[in-house]
């Protein structure tokens, strides 16, 4: 079984020589005086296929056409490669008119937004994995829904104690907001933990006012929070490599069309494809 | 109102029951597609051992007349057909009506047995169900439930526990000779086999081909049909008993690597079988205790027999021929797990090895406990020195002696203090022996993951989806492929028991030991041929749920299933929604093999087989 770490040496190692045979290819073409922007046009509008077709083998799932890991490698590398084929093509300047500064814009967004994707898959995973429970995204609500439930029928109960509204209060006060949904998303997704034992410190500071009972409620809602904390955790941080896709698969429809249309234009005023 | 009841009557079905579909229509040839006429149950009844049996033994519900008239069908074939094959899983066993048949243990090529190729679906039919699947989840088309008057026509698209009779003319004249000694059996009529296979849910020891010139009868008898007719037939469970125990110790030596290895002679072979003892460790029915042991927090290690125990003399070479057994040594105030063995592993080689040669004798180095339940044979030490060891040694000092033969693992113990080729003086061997450790070594299981493995019995595992969390994006692409392939409904849940950053997911594992076969009433559930996937017969279900509470992994689930309006389909009695069992099949009927792994884009799910060592810790230390 090959490991990842020569995996990523034979794939960096063909990426660049591939990419040198093109750097090679551009050089020799502009020695001969031809019209690079055509053939770097060309290969780099072939990549932007091949790298879409990426998101079309997903949905096919038994037709014999590879694992999808190897696509993922062929996408990253290919992804890669057409990032320097786009600096070629556009000779490593800004462009200066609208729609070519809109395409311009638009492939720079889509490669960051893969090269941002690539890491967040390479390094999401590894906090969940050391965070929490394992928890399916799409059940975390109903999990908040549960532990919201449990940590005001632990403040009811506290009601009773002597008729002491020391908890009660300061769940009102601070806590019912916060159990009452996903919290937190910035303070996740950056990976801060400053306000991660707020809520238990400032519990167990009100400690002095309890008697025995409003303290062991206060033990068991602290441990609620510390898994409401955690199911926030993984609510930012699954909902972040989710929702990055929202960004990069739309944006490649949207530069297929102005790739596509910005070929159209050019051949036209260029005299047509021959 | 009426509207309303109209439309439920239109949802309601007959619910299944056992024998809907007799064994003898639970076959894809037509022309043998049939059921059993009153003239065949007379005659049955009228030869050994059924005349024998006495019909008032049997419960009304279950009576002998009723049992062979569906648990049995009669099959005919012509010399030369395999009727079963070497490797293959089956759910059946056979008696010999008429001719006679032959038993061959190894040497027939694949090809010369015809072994087929799965049914799958093709490229483009695997592309048209994209568009083809029903929007809702578990529809099926009710015409094809044997229930049904019109399905009483069609023929059922699989079938449980049948063996396809293989045309290969004049295939026992391609044999050598050397069949003819020990290794090629004739049966005659009124033999039994293949009730080890059907019963021990262990891989078929032997082929057997129709050998009668003209042609050979035989009743096939499915497992389930078998073990009522044993329950209530004292004289056949006798005989059924001695069978198992003799053809089982014989066919577990000569299917050994270690001893295929060695040589034998025919009357050496009989001198082993002679002297070896068959005994067996722990409960067969190991999964119910296992799941009471898992609510009540009991430390594992006290509920499992010992097999041997560490600094014990080595009175015999260990063969597991089924079940698990765990390899610890002390470690402080408790047992530290460090190998686990299955079927085709040793244990003790490495000692008798030394010891044969040394004057210094080695006391075992590991303590050996059935985990579950445990069939060992085991070869006394002056047996194995007189008559294995002299073979072993010239192989070994060939260096032809592998770890590993035939895919099956001589010795799984990773770390043991000695190894085979400790025994090795010369100091290439030595130089070779330390490399071998070191690699050994650098591959080891962590620890505590062995211990995870080995307490949870995700050893049990021949297909065991292993999910790498640090690399997964809980992105469920996989699950959206198995959902594409299963009545859009996936066949495993993404969720599971954790160890560190790897989780075992809850999908069909394919054990080794299908705890999940035992009591199926119909023999729904059922390993396919070949490749020995535990697949579940849809039209055979009845949806009784016993294979779903025997899964000690909970990776059955019973599901509604609906018809082609969408409606769920009701049991008309009840009212209650009619169920059937799914489980994960592997992808059997598709191409590339599981959906689930093809789809992970990030190299994060992967299906082991947990008696793969090498494979996985190469996976673990990727």
């Amino acid at each position: 079984m090959i490991t990842f770490k020569k995996r990523r040496t034979w794939g960096l190692t063909i990426s660049v020589i591939l990419g040198s045979l093109f750097a090679i290819v551009m050089l020799a073409y502009s020695v001969m005086l031809n019209n690079t922007a055509f053939f770097s046009g060309w290969v780099l509008f072939t990549l932007m296929i091949f790298l879409t077709l990426y998101n079309a083998r997903k949905k096919l799932t038994y037709p014999p056409l590879f694992k999808s890991a190897s696509w993922m490698q062929f996408h990253i590398y290919a992804g890669l490669l057409s990032f320097l084929v786009f600096f070629f093509h556009t000779g490593w300047r800004l462009p200066t008119g609208m729609f070519e500064s809109t395409l311009y814009l638009m492939f720079i967004v889509l490669a960051g937004s893969g090269f941002i994707g690539l890491y967040l898959t390479r390094t999401v995973p590894k906090s969940l994995a050391h965070r929490g429970n394992e928890v399916i995204y799409e059940r975390i609500p109903r999990f908040v829904k549960e532990l919201r439930e449990q940590a005001e029928a632990l403040v009811i109960e506290s009601v009773g104690f002597n008729d002491s509204t020391i908890l009660s209060d300061y769940y009102s006060e601070n806590l019912a907001e916060y159990m009452s949904r996903p919290r937190r998303f910035g303070l996740h997704v950056f990976m801060v933990d400053r306000m991660r034992n707020e809520f238990q410190r400032e519990l167990g500071a009100l400690h002095r006012y309890m008697n025995e009972e409003e303290r062991r409620v206060a033990t068991q809602l602290s441990d609620v929070l510390v898994l409401k904390d955690d199911l926030d955790f993984h609510y930012s941080r699954q909902g972040m490599l989710k929702g990055w896709l929202f960004l990069h698969v739309p944006l490649t429809y949207g530069l297929l069309i102005f790739a596509a249309a910005h070929m159209v234009l050019v051949h036209a005023f260029y005299g047509g494809l021959s | 109102m009426a509207e309303v009841q109209a439309q439920l009557q239109t949802q309601m079905r007959d619910k299944p029951k056992r024998w809907d579909l007799p064994f003898s229509r639970d076959l894809p040839n037509e022309i043998e597609c049939r059921d059993l006429t009153e003239k065949e149950l007379d005659d049955l009844l009228e030869i050994e051992p059924f005349s024998k049996m006495d019909a008032s033994k049997f419960p009304k519900s279950l009576p002998l007349r009723e049992i062979l008239r569906n648990d049995t069908r009669t099959r005919v074939y012509h010399n030369g057909d395999a009727v079963v094959r070497v490797g293959d899983y089956g759910n059946s066993a056979f008696m010999i009506l008429e001719g006679d048949c032959r038993a061959v243990i190894e040497g027939l090529d694949p090809s010369a047995l015809g072994r087929g190729k799965k049914q799958q679906r093709s490229a483009l039919d695997s592309l048209m169900s994209l568009f083809s699947n029903p929007k809702s989840p578990e529809v099926r088309d009710p015409s094809l439930y044997p229930q049904f008057a019109e399905a009483q026509t069609a023929k059922p698209s699989s079938s449980s526990g049948r063996v396809f009779a293989q045309d290969v003319p004049n295939v026992l004249e391609l044999f050598p000779d050397t069949y003819e000694k020990t290794q090629n059996n004739v049966m005659p009529q009124g033999s039994l086999f293949g009730e080890l296979g059907a019963l021990g849910r262990v891989q078929r020891a032997v082929t057997v081909l129709a050998s009668d010139p003209t042609r050979t009868k035989l009743l096939e008898i499915r497992w389930q049909g078998l073990r009522d007719l044993m329950k209530f037939d004292g004289a056949l469970r006798a005989h059924v008993n001695q069978l198992f125990r003799s053809r089982g110790l014989l066919g577990a030596l000569q299917s050994s690597p270690l001893l295929q290895s060695a040589n034998l002679t025919a009357e050496q072979w009989e001198q082993v079988v002679a002297e070896a003892e068959f005994e067996t460790f722990g409960s067969y029915d190991w999964y119910g205790s296992y799941q009471q042991l898992r609510q009540k927090d009991v430390d594992p290690l006290s509920q499992e027999p010992i097999v041997s125990e560490k600094g014990q003399y080595p009175n015999g070479l260990v063969l597991v021929r089924a079940g698990f057994g765990r390899l610890s040594r002390q470690h402080g105030y408790g047992e530290h797990t460090f190998g686990y063995l299955g079927k085709g592993d040793v244990y003790g080689l490495s000692e008798l090895m030394h010891n044969a040669e040394s004057d210094t004798q080695m006391e075992l180095q590991a303590t050996l406990r059935a985990a579950g339940y445990m069939d060992v044979v085991r070869i006394p030490t002056r047996t194995f020195e007189k008559l294995i060891y002299p073979s072993l040694k010239n192989a070994q000092s060939r260096g032809d002696l592998p770890n590993s033969v035939g895919g099956e693992t001589l010795d799984n113990r990773r770390d043991e203090t000695i190894s085979l080729l400790d025994v090795d003086t010369s100091k290439a061997d030595v130089k070779k022996a330390e490399a071998k450790k070191a690699d050994a070594e650098k591959n080891n299981l962590d620890p505590s993951m062995m211990e995870f493995l080995v307490e949870n019995r995700v050893i049990n595992g021949t297909q065991t989806m292993l999910i790498d969390l640090d690399r997964c994006t809980r992105c469920d692409e996989c699950v959206k492929a198995c959902a594409s392939g299963h009545s859009n409904n996936p066949r495993f849940v993404r969720h599971g028991r954790i160890h560190s950053h790897y989780m075992v997911a809850n999908a069909c594992m394919h054990c080794e030991d299908p705890v999940c076969m035992i009591g199926c009433p119909t023999g729904a559930i059922h390993r396919t041929e070949g490749g020995g996937e535990v697949v579940i017969n849809d039209l055979t279900c009845i949806g009784c749920s016993t294979c779903a509470n025997s899964c000690p992994y909970e990776n059955i689930r019973m599901v509604n299933v609906r018809d082609q309006s969408n409606e769920v389909m009701l049991d008309p009695q009840k009212g209650r929604p009619i169920v059937k069992a799914t489980k994960c099949d592997l992808c059997v009927s598709h191409h590339g093999g599981p959906a689930c792994e093809r789809a992970c884009p990030h190299d994060a799910l992967k299906r082991v087989d947990m008696n793969d060592l090498d494979l996985l810790s190469d996976w673990f230390n990727r």
